[in-house]
């Protein structure tokens, strides 16, 4: 990088020290593609220098010979201002010199392999990620957004910064609740309001969101680490007008009942969405009902709420919501409460659903009732691929009668059931089933692609 | 291997048909048909190579086999990788569902506990403000202090318990923070015990990829070393072969080069002495065509010469021709001129023939107006002459009957008075009738009516000409003998009637329709019949379609009558005796063809009717086969031709008696002279003779009755003399009596 500008923007006053550059001496240098013994470089050259040292000033561009054009985004420097550059430069690879010079590390196979999007998606992650509410001012988040809306796919916000608190006030409330704060009249937000910035992003399909602050170390404070009314409030309608979006990701965020409520409330028959994800949070069975209502009020496919507190009564109302939906595919109720009676719901359920693929009950307190209704689904439901009840005490009797369910079976290829305590020959035998069934899966795909490559070949 | 063919049997399945509805898979599964069927050609043309290439199948199986064994391994090994790093997380799991159900058992147990708690206190607190009532009671200030003691240590008993449930709950508290911070712990080990297994798990599956990689190379390798081999022993055999048979080609091109040498050799000789040959010969040939050139040239320039000489003259001749043609576009300018005089002229004329043409036209529609009118006034002219015709009949009808009821009456009268002979009144049919003459021609029938009738008749009896005929015909006695020898009671009968209609007809008329019912007499009913039905059955194409689909509902006989009608019409036949006519003439024409031998058409125009029936009927009643039905066509046709001039004459006659005036006036003539004739010749002459023998008679009487007279005068001549003289005696008897004298001799003669 340091090397190609050198060559090109070289000034002529270096001329004069010739003998002190000791790659002037030589007649060839190999290892530089555009070297040349002309000691005087080309008229046109010295435009496109000049184009190059005045971009800022006269961004001229498209007007270049496709040849020429490449000269100029070879040269340009990354720390152009974003207002000239954002909507003018599509070539990658100046994008790429700019992400390189800001990170140094970069990934881009999961920006779709589009070096400006993971530009400005990271860079306005960025500004997000340091906005502080009061103190910074909206404006600077705005003015990104004509510069960046085209380009922006995916918002992945690792934390937002509560606001400032006078530090007499810090002191006092250091042991107080949330609770106490909401009294006050403190700051207008509590959060950044993305209201103002996801109704403008059009391109905008993924969206992730932590409440919470990183690495604040020996500062910790509880209301570091708080989701209020307010701030689920101005969400829920970003989220609303956001109509693009197609996954949503809430996580670790102290989301309960009624913030959860609040949001599907929002959510309700959103155009796009078709990936929820609530993981990490504290949802009851109250909040298990909203998102029940939403499954069949949404197109939604994927459906993620480990880890909370979903009781047998959330989970009835999910099981009744999954017994009428056709769209859902991935349903995950990973380290829940659901026990027998949640269990055995969902169980009934997927007896009637004929979409889901993939299921995951772990940790859930499930025992030999729902292991019998599962075995039911087991014979009778063939969509599903993919079921995970590790970590639930389905005892020895709970365990055969799941054998037996998967003796009938021939769809599902993948069955954890880890530390479920049943014996090790049930064991042995779903394995050998999920076995079978993974050859019968693989050899079908294999024909599969046979048949398309001969069809292509024809 | 079973997998292998469990996929071959899948792909089977799979294959495209060409029955599916889908465009494309049709297409798909033609190609495929196309593919296989090359392929099996190929393979039948191949032959032994089909052994090794299923030898390289196999192989090739193998290395496909070793991949999907490794893939196999790999799956295996990537899912057992998995579960061993997932192992932990499971484990993780369900610490922290443990945990949570610990902590909510404790949760429980804390509450109960400090429910407990708040009861108990609750009570202390109670029994300790009952006690302070129970204080204000006290008014002895040591009882006073002893229960504010009292109360102090309770309320010391009350805050020490809620002190111990503080620290309890905090100790508690401590106790979880412990294990949080323990819980913390053991996650940052678990994440880096599960870092560290995924890492070994990365490097062994790297491994073992790689491991997996070599071994399908190997396989690979194992088997393209195989087909090199075997392909490379192929193509030295194949270069073997092929350099054996180039140096047997080179060696026999040799032995074919040398032959062909020899034989150029030969042949060159022989074409050299053919050469010398040929050669002679041109030379003399040449020197021969020198000799002639020469000779040409001296003709040529003789002919030089000469058509030099034609050439002058020949332009001299075009001078010539110039001038005159010249003359000639001269004259034809001029005949232009005059042709388009003539063509104006010719315009003009045209217009004026036009002109006159209209004219006349107008001229010829104002006449044929004219003419009809004409025609008007005629028919209304002809419609009054016959009205006076008829009244000036009548009028002359009425005297002339008068006449001769006064001449039977004279008649009566001289026979009854004069001659003293009884009188006889002579038959007068006559008499009967009133007004003019009608002619009889309508009681002759159709051609129509008489099939219908002949049909009728055929089918009932098979006696001859109907009765019709001759009623109609009137025919005499001599006519009806013929017939009558068949059916008796018909003869008479017409015969009678015959008698009884036409006794009063003139005699012309009889012997002229007499005639007629003698020849049609000649042919039979039955013949006639079968005559007909041949021809309805030959001359069909005379009738219109459009008949026949109306009379196929009919039945047979009415449907022949129908058809022969039309056939008729068609042929012009109208009346009866056109019918018989053409019977007749077919026998005629069937004699003519068939007896020609015999000779006797002669003697059809001359022959006796009788003869000819006789003949008639001794020729077909018994052979019953008439015309050859294949003759019917060309004796129809000659029939048309002899019966239409007749029929033309006929027709050039007939517009003359078309109106009112056409009627007949030749009985006319017979009939008043029958009027006239009614005394006849012998009683005129007895009248004759009476009237002279009158005549005298009557003299004589006139003489008497003047002697009578005479005398009688005398008498009174005589008388007066007597008186006179009776006087004169009585008187004077002188002179008087002289000249009385001669009176009175006169006197005395009369008397």
């Amino acid at each position: 990088m340091s090397k190609s500008p050198g060559a090109g923007m070289y000034p002529p006053v270096a001329k004069l020290n010739l003998a002190a550059d000791p790659r002037k001496m030589r007649r060839i240098i190999a290892e530089d593609p555009e070297w040349s013994l002309t000691v005087v470089p080309l008229l046109s050259n010295l435009c496109l220098q000049c184009i190059v040292r005045n971009f800022e000033e006269k961004p001229i561009l498209e007007e270049l010979l496709p040849r020429h054009k490449d000269y100029v985004l070879e040269r340009l420097s990354p720390s152009l201002p974003l207002q000239v550059t954002a909507n003018l430069i599509s070539d990658d690879g100046y994008w790429k010199r700019c992400c390189k010079q800001r990170w140094g590390l970069c990934d881009v196979s999961s920006y779709g392999h589009s070096w400006k999007r993971m530009f400005f998606e990271r860079h306005l992650e960025n500004i997000i990620e340091l906005f502080i509410p009061d103190a910074t001012d909206p404006k600077t988040v705005l003015g990104m957004v004509p510069l960046c809306r085209n380009y922006v796919k995916r918002l992945d916000i690792s934390q937002l910064l509560p606001p400032i608190k006078e530090p007499q006030k810090s002191e006092d409330d250091d042991n107080s609740d949330s609770a106490s704060d909401m009294g006050m009249d403190g700051p207008s937000m509590d959060h950044f309001d993305f209201g103002i910035l996801l109704d403008k992003l059009s391109h905008l399909e993924e969206f992730h969101v932590v409440y919470r602050v990183k690495g604040c170390g020996m500062n910790f404070e509880w209301n570091l680490f708080e989701f209020t009314f307010r701030d689920c409030e101005s969400l829920a309608k970003a989220l609303k007008s956001c109509k693009t979006l197609r996954v949503l990701r809430i996580h670790q965020s102290k989301v309960d009942d009624e913030k959860c409520r609040q949001l599907v409330n929002n959510l309700l028959d959103h155009p796009s969405l078709r990936e929820l994800n609530l993981s990490h949070n504290l949802i009851g069975d109250r909040g298990a009902r909203a998102i029940g209502k939403l499954l069949n009020r949404s197109k939604l496919e994927s459906l993620t709420v480990y880890d909370n507190n979903i009781r047998g009564p959330g989970a009835q109302a999910i099981a009744y919501a999954l017994a009428k939906n056709s769209s859902l595919l991935s349903l995950n109720l990973r380290l829940n409460r659901l026990g027998d009676e949640g269990g055995q719901a969902i169980a009934q359920a997927l007896l009637k659903n004929r979409t889901l693929k993939w299921l995951h009950l772990g940790g859930n307190e499930m025992t030999e009732p729902t292991a019998t209704v599962l075995s039911q689904v087991l014979v009778q439901n063939n969509t599903l691929r993919s079921i995970n009840l590790s970590c639930n005490r389905l005892g020895m009797d709970g365990g055969k009668v799941l054998e037996e369910g998967m003796c009938h079976n021939s769809s599902v290829v993948e069955c954890d059931i880890r530390l479920t305590e049943v014996g090790q020959e049930s064991d042995y035998c779903i394995s050998q089933v999920v076995r079978n069934n993974q050859n019968q899966a693989h050899t079908k795909h294999n024909t599969e692609e046979n048949l398309a490559q001969t069809s292509e070949h024809y | 291997m079973s997998q292998d063919g469990n996929l071959r049997e899948d792909t089977e399945e799979a294959v495209p048909s060409v029955d599916s509805e889908n465009p494309e898979e049709r297409i798909a599964a033609r190609r495929l048909r196309i593919a296989a069927r090359s392929e099996a050609k190929k393979r039948q043309e191949l032959g032994d190579d089909s052994h090794e290439k299923k030898d390289i199948k196999e192989e090739a199986r193998k290395s496909q086999h070793q991949v999907e064994q490794s893939e196999k391994r790999m799956i295996k090994l990537q899912s057992d990788g998995t579960e061993l790093v997932t192992n932990i997380q499971v484990a993780a799991d369900s610490r922290e569902s443990q945990r949570r159900t610990e902590v909510e058992e404790a949760h429980r147990l804390r509450v109960e506990k400090l429910e407990n708690e708040a009861k108990s206190s609750l009570e202390k607190f109670e029994e300790i403000t009952r006690k302070w009532t129970v204080a204000k009671m006290k008014e002895i200030p040591q009882d006073l202090r002893d229960s504010l003691s009292s109360q102090q240590q309770l309320c010391a008993l009350l805050i020490e318990d809620k002190n111990k449930l503080i620290h309890e709950l905090q100790k508690e508290m401590k106790l979880s923070d412990d294990r949080y911070v323990k819980d913390l712990k053991k996650q940052g080990e678990d994440v880096d015990l599960m870092i560290e297994r995924m890492e070994d798990q990365v490097k062994f599956l790297m491994g073992s990829y790689r491991d997996e990689l070599d071994q399908i190379e190997n396989s690979f390798e194992h088997e393209r070393k195989i087909l090199l081999t075997g392909n490379r022993k192929k193509w030295e055999q194949y270069m073997k072969e092929r350099q054996d048979k180039e140096l047997e080609n080179v060696m026999q091109r040799m032995k074919r080069v040398e032959e062909y040498e020899v034989l150029l050799q030969q042949l060159r000789t022989e074409d050299a002495e053919e050469y010398n040959m040929i050669k002679i010969k041109l030379d003399t040939d040449v020197q021969i065509l020198e000799q002639q050139l020469q000779q040409m040239k001296a003709t040529y320039q003789l002919n030089q010469e000469k058509l030099e000489y034609n050439f002058q003259v020949l332009k001299k001749r075009d001078e010539e021709n110039t001038i005159t043609k010249s003359q000639q576009k001269r004259k034809i300018t001029r005949l232009q001129d005059v042709v388009n005089n003539l063509k104006i002229k010719c315009a003009n004329q045209e217009k004026q023939s036009r002109e006159e043409n209209q004219n006349l036209t107008d001229d010829y529609t104002r006449i044929m107006q004219q003419y009809k009118h004409m025609q008007k006034k005629m028919r209304h002219f002809a419609a009054i002459d016959a009205k006076k015709f008829e009244e000036v009949w009548l009028m002359n009808e009425e005297e002339v009957k008068a006449l001769v009821e006064k001449a039977l009456d004279t008649d009566r009268l001289v026979h009854e008075q004069q001659l003293g002979l009884a009188w006889q009144r002579p038959p007068l049919a006559f008499m009967e009738r009133c007004g003019p003459l009608q002619p009889q021609r309508q009681a002759q029938k159709t051609a129509h009516q008489a099939i219908s009738e002949l049909l009728r008749l055929g089918q009932t009896s098979g006696c001859s000409l109907g009765k019709g005929k001759y009623r109609e015909a009137g025919a005499g006695p001599e006519a009806g003998v013929g017939p009558g020898a068949e059916s008796p009671a018909l003869a008479v009968e017409v015969y009678e009637s015959g008698a009884g209609l036409e006794s009063g007809s003139s005699e012309v008329e009889r012997e002229s329709e007499g005639s007629g019912g003698e020849h049609s007499g000649t042919v039979s009913v039955k013949m006639v019949k079968k005559l007909l039905e041949l021809l309805c059955d030959e001359a069909g194409f005379l009738i219109e379609s459009k008949l026949l689909k109306l009379l196929s509902p009919l039945e047979k006989d009415e449907q022949s009558l129908m058809k022969l009608d039309s056939i008729f019409t068609a042929m012009g036949i109208e009346s009866e005796e056109d019918v018989y006519k053409l019977a007749d003439f077919f026998m005629k024409y069937r004699h003519t063809q068939g007896e020609q031998t015999q000779d006797v058409s002669a003697k059809w125009g001359v022959a006796s009717p009788q003869a000819e029936r006789g003949e008639f009927t001794s020729s077909c009643s018994p052979t019953s086969d008439l015309i050859h039905p294949n003759d019917v066509l060309v004796a129809l046709r000659a029939f048309t031709a002899h019966h239409c001039r007749p029929r033309e004459l006929a027709a050039s006659h007939q517009p003359s008696m078309l109106g009112l005036g056409g009627r007949e006036d030749t009985e006319d003539a017979a009939y008043w002279e029958a009027m006239g004739d009614v005394i006849p010749e012998a009683k005129l002459k007895i009248w004759g003779a009476l009237e002279t023998a009158l005549d005298k008679y009557h003299i004589v009487l006139t003489e008497r009755s003047k002697f009578i007279t005479d005398t009688q005068s005398l008498k009174q001549q005589n008388t007066e003399l007597r008186m006179l003289l009776h006087q004169y005696v009585n008187s004077r008897v002188g002179v008087p009596v002289i000249a009385s004298r001669g009176f009175v001799s006169r006197m005395c003669l009369l008397i």
